[in-house]
């Protein structure tokens, strides 16, 4: 097997600067400025700047770290940068205006399977901090975790279902895509349109954004499992929850509004990167502002009767072949 | 350069961590007044934090008394460097009207040192955001003499 | 879930935000807003009324000896006041007042005090009670060195001046 030195930098290049830790940072932050700035715009307020979010990265990484005394010192500082090297490879999986850095034959898999990473690293993190704040936290984005995670694996059934049509599940994102640029954007399909809004409102508890951040429940556990974070740490987790948006966002408009093809690469990544920025304010900043924050066992009841039932209807739709 | 952007972010983005040291509920309300869609510090960077882990600015109300005496020391020691400390209203500076007290011991910088006090009983939104953007810049300072 | 906002997040979206942008408007105190003290040592005559009401102990004062009298300092603590405006409520000549401004915020304690500098000159001395057989002037004033005692005897409303 030859390895060739040019194809070794081209990975380079797409872990590193494109789809991976570069542009996905500053496109995330970006995007998690938008969100606090639209969320104030609906509760009247004017809002902090777009650059607030990297403000406060850059802010975090110049203060103190703390360890705990009780903390296991390894696990708690390596969880945040093993969640956030997770979600920079899920975002070179993740196919963005048709543009895929890896790909493969079940790459959506590989993806379900990484998107867990990130919110088991805030777990390991939260319960090495030892702290009983952070415990309750742990148990609480537990429990997200199994609510979301029923719906998620239901729409990407369905999505690969309606896709491969009558032979094998198709679980590749690049067939996916291809298949929305022949027979057009799966979200005008109306049987995926109860999946598309289950996903839509699968993200903001993937994302852990306002009525369903159960886990990071600031007023009343303190932030749950970041409880004990401080200084650089920190910084990285919120980049990760940044970076979470992004790549969550992005599975979207790859699962649903993947057909959009001008033949440019670069219009087509401009369109999904504007695709990205109106679901964030669609599903993360308008449930926000219009939502409280929801108990548990709300949580759990709410995602798996009405966003898995959401679901289901789709897979069924989409298995009966109406 | 990158040294550079640090100092800046620090004085564009301080969180707030509030402590009730035994106060009467006044200077709590409108540290909450200032982050309500009137007053929207949030504009200006401010967020109100859940741990004081999170924390660059510790804004403390009311005199210290004896049972939270404890507490405000062991919060604040918590808090990671570079902090500010803050206080809102009368009472931490000088105990107020509860000077004398049998459960009052203090005013706080018997125990910390005080960076920037807001004076008012009490103060005025408008003087807390005086106050907080004084914080911040105070805070920016001791970033660089680090 | 009832869903009672959407409209309003919506509506608000598009609008004017109703935040009073402070720091770079500026913004005047209400009518008869109670701020940071004014004090006019001019008109004070150290009845010391003030002191007595003040419920924070916000109010000193200290007196430094000199030629002509007692420099009487009277000194307003902020960090300690309540601004009940007790103090103007109680004072005689209406030496004390509490402005419309409210930026008190201060590194230091000394940007948080209030002073007022004033004399308190020293008494006429009596004048000896003529004898009827002498006839004798009264002393000049200047010259006369009065005793402690009759300075402490002596009732400061009607000695303080200036």
């Amino acid at each position: 097997m030859s390895i060739d030195i040019n194809t070794i930098l081209m990975y380079l290049l797409y872990a590193l600067v494109f789809p991976g830790l570069l542009f996905s940072s500053v496109f995330g932050l970006w995007l998690a400025g938008v969100d606090r700035k639209v969320v104030a715009r609906m509760q009247k307020r004017i809002g902090p700047p777009i650059m607030q979010p990297t403000y406060d990265f850059f802010k975090l990484l110049g203060k103190e770290t703390i360890i705990p005394a009780n903390a296991a010192t390894t696990t708690f500082m390596l969880a945040p940068y093993v969640g956030l090297v997770s979600l920079v490879v899920l975002a070179l999986f993740i196919p963005v205006g048709g543009f895929q850095a890896f790909g493969g034959m079940a790459d959506i898999v590989v993806v379900l399977y990484l998107l867990t990473i990130p919110s088991l690293s805030i777990i390991f993190g939260g319960s090495a901090s030892g702290n009983p704040f952070a415990g309750v936290g742990v148990s609480r984005s537990m429990v997200a975790i199994m609510a979301y995670e029923l719906p998620l694996i239901l729409v990407l059934l369905a999505v690969s279902k309606a896709v491969s049509g009558n032979g094998m599940l198709t679980f590749s994102l690049e067939g996916i895509t291809t298949y929305q640029k022949l027979n057009g954007s799966l979200l005008f399909d109306w049987r995926l349109l109860p999946a598309a809004v289950a996903m839509l409102l699968v993200i903001p508890c993937e994302v852990g954004s306002h009525p369903f951040d159960v886990g990071e429940a600031e007023t009343e556990i303190c932030e749950g499992p970041l409880v004990e974070y401080s200084g650089a740490p920190l910084a990285v987790f919120k980049l990760s929850h940044a970076i979470k948006m992004f790549v969550m966002t992005a599975l979207f408009a790859a699962l649903f509004l993947g057909g959009i093809a001008t033949g440019m690469l670069w219009l087509d990544i401009v369109i999904a990167l504007l695709i990205c920025t109106v679901v964030t304010i669609i599903c993360m900043s308008f449930l926000h502002a219009i939502t409280a924050r929801l108990k548990v066992e709300q949580v759990f009841k709410f995602f798996w009767t009405v966003v898995s039932g959401l679901a289901l209807v789709s897979l069924i739709l989409v298995w009966i072949g109406i | 350069m990158f040294k550079k952007i640090i100092e800046n972010s620090m004085a564009k983005s301080p969180w707030l961590f509030h402590i009730n040291a035994g106060s009467c509920n006044g200077c709590d309300i409108e540290l909450v007044a200032v982050l309500t869609p009137k007053y929207d510090a949030e504009r200006l960077g401010f967020k109100l934090t859940g741990s004081p882990r999170h924390a660059d600015i510790v804004v403390v109300t009311g005199p210290v008394t004896a049972q939270s005496k404890e507490r405000v020391i062991r919060t604040i020691a918590q808090v990671p460097d570079p902090k500010v400390i803050v206080t809102l209203g009368s009472c931490p500076r000088s105990c107020n009207v509860f000077k004398g007290s049998y459960s009052v011991v203090g005013p706080l910088d018997n125990y910390v040192d005080i960076d920037v006090s807001i004076a008012g009983c009490a103060p005025k939104p408008e003087a807390i955001i005086d106050g907080l953007a004084l914080a911040a810049a105070v805070l920016k300072e001791k970033r660089r003499a680090k | 879930m009832g869903l009672p906002f959407i409209k309003e997040a919506l509506t608000q979206l598009f609008s004017k935000p109703s935040t009073a942008n402070y720091p770079f408007v500026p913004r005047e105190a209400p009518p008869n807003y109670r701020g940071r003290i004014v004090f006019h040592p001019e008109l004070c005559i150290n009845c010391n009324m003030c002191e007595r009401v003040c419920s924070g102990g916000a109010i000193s004062h200290s007196g430094v000896e000199t030629e002509e009298g007692e420099l009487i300092t009277r000194r307003f603590f902020l960090g300690a006041c309540t601004f009940c405006a007790h103090c103007s409520d109680f004072c005689a000549k209406n030496a004390i007042e509490l402005s419309g401004d409210y930026h008190m915020v201060a590194r230091e304690e000394s940007d948080l005090v209030v002073e007022g500098t004033y004399l308190k000159k020293k008494p006429a001395p009596k004048p000896i009670p003529p004898k009827p057989a002498e006839q004798a002037k009264p002393e000049p004033v200047a010259e006369a060195k009065p005793e402690p005692k009759a300075e402490e005897a002596a009732d400061p409303a009607c000695a303080v001046e200036e």
